[in-house]
């Protein structure tokens, strides 16, 4: 019989995959069904997301040294890597 | 130098942006950043980093013809790049850490609560990590065992899927999604500790922190 709606256990066991997309969309469904009825399961949800959010921004930025650059342009037109 | 390791298998992934038959030079400048960033994660340091880098270019030029015009040369060139970091770091490709199960879920939203974050602030996780620099988030991220720091370095950075994680690995999805599963549980941890040592948050005794 197909499931017509999530615990909050069966929605928290999904939070990760929910977060990251991951469920099918009956799942996906079933998530957001229970999360507009539970509002301690939003809070939870809210944060986990807030941190990965946050977290993706803070980490996104590299510097790329220029030099880097040089060495692999350097190295990539030597006579052995040249591409034929 | 580190032996370059074997040509890898054709990505799977698509791109269809990319145009057929564009050089290694063309297809490789836009992705530098992204894989140099990867690899300072992976490796711990710049200079490292680096020679990752140079290793999984020159690798790439050796391996160009078994690179297919038209499918994903990021997640091609990740691949050769992850290689080279497991060539140069063999005993970094320790088993996982299975004193990881010892990390409770939602470690941070606890802490949130125990500083009154929830009521306070319409946003507690982005307050809390407010207070934790780029540097800080990069340790948490360094502390986690090299294979969990690559699959949460991969997702983090790059913002893929777990399937795209995995074909970059050549694991299982479902080894993917445990690593990345418990990997983000024990990063909180590392986070808070980072926090707490560096002053930023108060924290206070409890069991699972012997």
């Amino acid at each position: 019989m197909p499931v017509d709606r999530y615990t909050c256990d069966e929605a928290f066991e999904r939070l990760n995959d929910f977060l990251d997309r991951e469920l099918s969309a009956e799942e996906m469904a079933l998530v957001r069904q229970h999360l507009e009825t539970c509002a301690d399961c939003t809070r939870e949800f809210a944060f986990e997301s807030s941190v990965l959010d946050t977290l993706k921004s803070k980490l996104r930025r590299i510097d790329l040294p220029q030099s880097l650059i040089e060495k692999i342009r350097a190295a990539l037109s030597g006579p052995r890597h040249r591409e034929p | 130098m580190a032996e370059a390791p074997a040509p890898v298998q054709v990505s799977t992934v698509t791109d269809p942006a990319v145009s057929p038959q564009r050089t290694l030079d063309e297809l490789l400048l836009p992705v530098l950043e992204r894989a140099y960033g990867l690899a300072l994660r992976l490796t711990r340091n710049p200079a490292d980093a680096e020679d990752i880098v140079q290793d999984a270019a020159l690798a790439a030029a050796r391996g160009f013809a078994t690179f297919r015009q038209g499918t994903n040369f990021k997640a091609w060139f990740f691949q050769i790049l992850t290689n080279c970091f497991y060539t140069r770091h063999r005993r970094g490709r320790a088993r996982a850490d299975l004193s990881l199960e010892d990390v409770p879920d939602l470690y941070l939203f606890d802490r949130a609560e125990e500083l009154g974050l929830h009521r306070s602030v319409p946003d507690p996780a982005r307050e809390l990590l407010r207070r934790i620099d780029r540097e800080q988030i990069d340790e948490a991220l360094q502390r986690l065992p090299a294979e969990f720091r690559t699959v949460s370095a991969l997702y983090l950075i790059e913002d893929l899927s777990y399937a795209e994680i995995a074909e970059i690995l050549k694991l299982p999805v479902g080894t993917v999604r445990s690593r990345l599963h418990r990997g983000r549980k024990l990063l909180q941890q590392h986070l808070w500790r980072i926090a707490v040592d560096a002053g930023l948050v108060a924290d206070r005794p409890r069991a699972e922190d012997g």
